[in-house]
């Protein structure tokens, strides 16, 4: 398969296809409403999601908008898996917030919702009508030999047209995203292999 | 209870993170869920705690929500008649 | 490539291996009870609890064993090891084994226990360690023996299923020669608390695919399947119990917790396992499905079922989690070995405590207890939260 296209979040920026497309004011890290606004992106459901899932969307939405994908016609013949290594510790941190205290014990569904990692695949799925498989795998670190080869194998087995894939990570306030389109055949620039993926990271 | 429906608003726009929304853009009468405000039953539920956590109403059974959130005006004569704090 | 089951093991609320658990299914035992070791202050719900303390599950073990012991991992080890003996991979073991498991509270209960003592001392702080989700496969596979791949998924409650699916393929792609998969989930606070407030938890035993139903019941368990090719089975000289002839994952791309009203993720996934197995919607003996007993799961599924089956006349349904109660990321595994217990044995696991037909639907399910049928092809789903809907496919082996 080939990289169509791919993102990549950092603490201070947005890079989308080697060039940046946004970046934070000195020494701050990056505001995920800010890159949002500055996007152009209308989805108020995006206020709604916790970080993970909103780096993910971010990272996806400018992708797979440039890819020419429109958020209503049904992929069923499109994939969508993603790593990272924190799983979900933000929003279980922020959901532990609404619990910690006895006097002010408000445990709130909307955060709970988010206390899995895989939601972001879901929301990423929900805002793109994406209907093929979905998967996500917490791994110790960034590895670009599991990344791909997994990738591979679930191409592989459902032989979907599109995959979206990549690494999607926030905690700390900094978010770490590098969300690639992968497809069957095209301009033949960039392979997916192990070492691109690497390289797109680094 | 024109205050308590503006503060209703204010309070439903910062739960439900509906960053784009002003409470005068909320019309006091239209319905909550489907159209209009796009709110789903996560959000249901979040409006049951918001009713607990500022109002002191515990709703027992969860299905109560659907005459109870029809409009913001519905859920403040709701809040009016059944506060506790 | 023919993939074979040649092992199962599994514990629940209702029984602790394959006898336990078919004769509870035969004569309609269930254990949907008053929450009895698990200490919560939501002491008005019931619970499908596995009858054993950690204490009693080392017990079962063998004893001997070191901490940290949680109790998703004890589970596991006691599933793992029926499977594991049934399969006789000690004995006859091929070059490469992996194990995939399934589970998302991972160590949960022991931080519950533990978490104020982690902030006001270290002296526990084994159980940081075994806080992840990875470490539990990893204190199961410790337990039973060596494997060259372990790794875990975790995708909610359908994280089980997926693990079948992962293994299938780590098969299919020539990456191990046997993959033992499931998945383990004790109940806690955490997911307890979690569901109870997103009001999915009936007070009272569950009635999936009842008018009346009211929500789910939380369960625990694990279940394991040893996956292997034929050839695999038949150079070892293990006999197959069935095959898995179909499996499919996609996404219902509707909404972060709920269904969607036409059902079309779970539509997409059980055509897409018969389409994976070749076989027609007509070879379906019986659907083991999803059904947790929540108003939009068993809506959202019913009308899917009915979509895909009605043609050629919907075969009989039934929830099994109105015995087991919802086993999370356990259910997948769980309910795959009560699907291959129904071809082995067959029969049709009865659909507990119903009683009125959902309005909405064209069917009810099969609720005649210990019902004998031929059962060659079993199809269970298992949905999960993000909308991630899988569909297995077991069916009868017949050497070729």
């Amino acid at each position: 398969m080939e990289i169509k296209a791919y993102s990549r979040i950092t603490a201070d920026k947005m890079v989308v296809n080697g060039s940046t497309v946004y970046s934070s004011s000195d020494g701050e890290n990056i505001n995920l409403t800010d890159l949002y606004r500055h996007l152009g992106i209308d989805y108020p459901k995006f206020f709604k999601m916790d970080n993970l899932c909103k780096a993910g969307f971010l990272g996806a939405e400018t992708i797979i908008r440039d890819a020419g994908m429109d958020t209503v016609t049904p992929k069923k013949d499109c994939d969508i898996v993603l790593f990272n290594s924190t799983s979900s510790l933000d929003d279980d941190i922020a959901y532990n917030n609404t619990i910690e205290d006895d006097a002010n014990y408000f445990p709130s569904p909307s955060v709970f919702v988010y206390t899995l990692a895989n939601i972001v695949t879901g929301e990423i799925a929900i805002r793109n009508k994406i209907m093929g498989e979905s998967s996500f795998y917490v791994l110790k670190e960034f590895s670009s030999s599991i990344i791909y080869s997994v990738v591979k194998e679930t191409a592989q087995e459902t032989s979907a047209n599109a995959v979206l894939c990549g690494w999607a990570d926030f905690l700390n306030n900094t978010p770490d995203v590098l969300l690639m389109l992968l497809q069957r055949t095209g301009d033949g620039k960039i392979q997916f292999t192990a070492e691109n993926i690497n390289k797109l990271y680094r | 209870m024109e205050q308590l429906i503006l503060e209703l608003k204010k309070q439903i726009i910062e739960v439900l993170n509906l960053e784009d929304v002003k409470p005068e853009d909320i019309d006091s009468q239209a319905p909550l869920f489907g159209e209009g405000l796009g709110l789903d039953s996560i959000d249901a539920l979040e409006l049951i705690v918001l009713m607990e956590k500022n109002y002191g109403i515990k709703l027992g059974d969860p299905a109560q929500g659907k005459e109870i959130f029809k409009s913001v005006e519905t859920m403040a004569e709701y809040i009016e008649a059944n506060r506790k704090k | 490539m023919t993939i074979c089951v040649t092992g199962i093991g599994i514990i629940s609320s209702i029984g602790v291996g394959r006898q336990a658990t078919l004769d509870s299914l035969l004569t309609g035992r269930c254990n949907i009870a008053p929450i009895a070791h698990f200490k919560t202050i939501h002491s008005d719900l019931v619970s499908a609890e596995v009858v054993q303390s950690n204490e009693q599950l080392i017990e079962l073990l063998g004893g001997g064993l070191k901490e940290p012991l949680t109790r998703t991992a004890l589970l596991g080890m006691v599933a793992l090891d029926q499977a594991y003996k049934e399969a006789r991979v000690e004995e006859q073991r091929p070059q490469r084994v992996a194990f995939v498991s399934g589970t998302t509270v991972g160590g949960m209960d022991k931080s519950e226990q533990f978490y104020l003592d982690f902030l006001n001392n270290d002296s526990k702080n084994q159980y940081i360690a075994s806080h992840d989700c990875g470490r539990c496969s990893e204190m199961i596979a410790d337990y039973c023996g060596h494997f060259d791949i372990i790794t875990t998924i975790s995708t909610a409650c359908s994280s089980a299923a997926n693990a079948v699916i992962f293994g299938a393929n780590l098969l299919k792609t020539g990456r191990t020669d046997m993959a033992i998969v499931g998945g383990s989930e004790c109940i806690t606070k955490f997911h307890l608390n979690g569901f109870n407030t997103l009001r999915i938890l009936d007070k009272e035993p569950c009635r999936p695919f009842d008018a009346s139903r009211a929500g789910l019941n939380l369960g625990e368990g694990a279940a394991y399947l040893v996956l292997e090719s034929e050839a695999s089975a038949l150079k070892r000289g293990v006999e197959p119990l069935c095959k898995l002839s179909g499996y499919a994952n996609f996404c219902d791309a509707h909404h972060q917790t709920a269904s969607s009203e036409d059902g079309e993720g779970a539509f997409l996934a059980m055509s897409g396992a018969l389409q994976n197995s070749g076989l027609q919607p007509e070879d379906i003996d019986y659907i083991n499905a999803h059904g947790t007993g929540t108003v939009n799961n068993d809506l959202s599924e019913g009308i899917a079922i009915s979509r895909l089956f009605s043609k050629r006349g919907i075969p009989p349904v039934s929830s099994t989690k109105s015995f087991t109660g919802h086993t999370t990321s356990a259910s997948g595994s769980i309910e795959a070995v009560i699907s291959i217990l129904s071809i082995q044995h067959g029969f049709i696991p009865a659909n507990l405590r119903f009683r009125n037909k959902i309005e909405e639907l064209s069917f009810v399910p099969s609720s005649d207890i210990g019902l004998k049928v031929d059962v060659n092809n079993v199809l269970t789903n298992s949905f999960g939260f993000g909308g991630n809907d899988t569909t297995l496919i077991f069916s009868k082996y017949k050497k070729e």
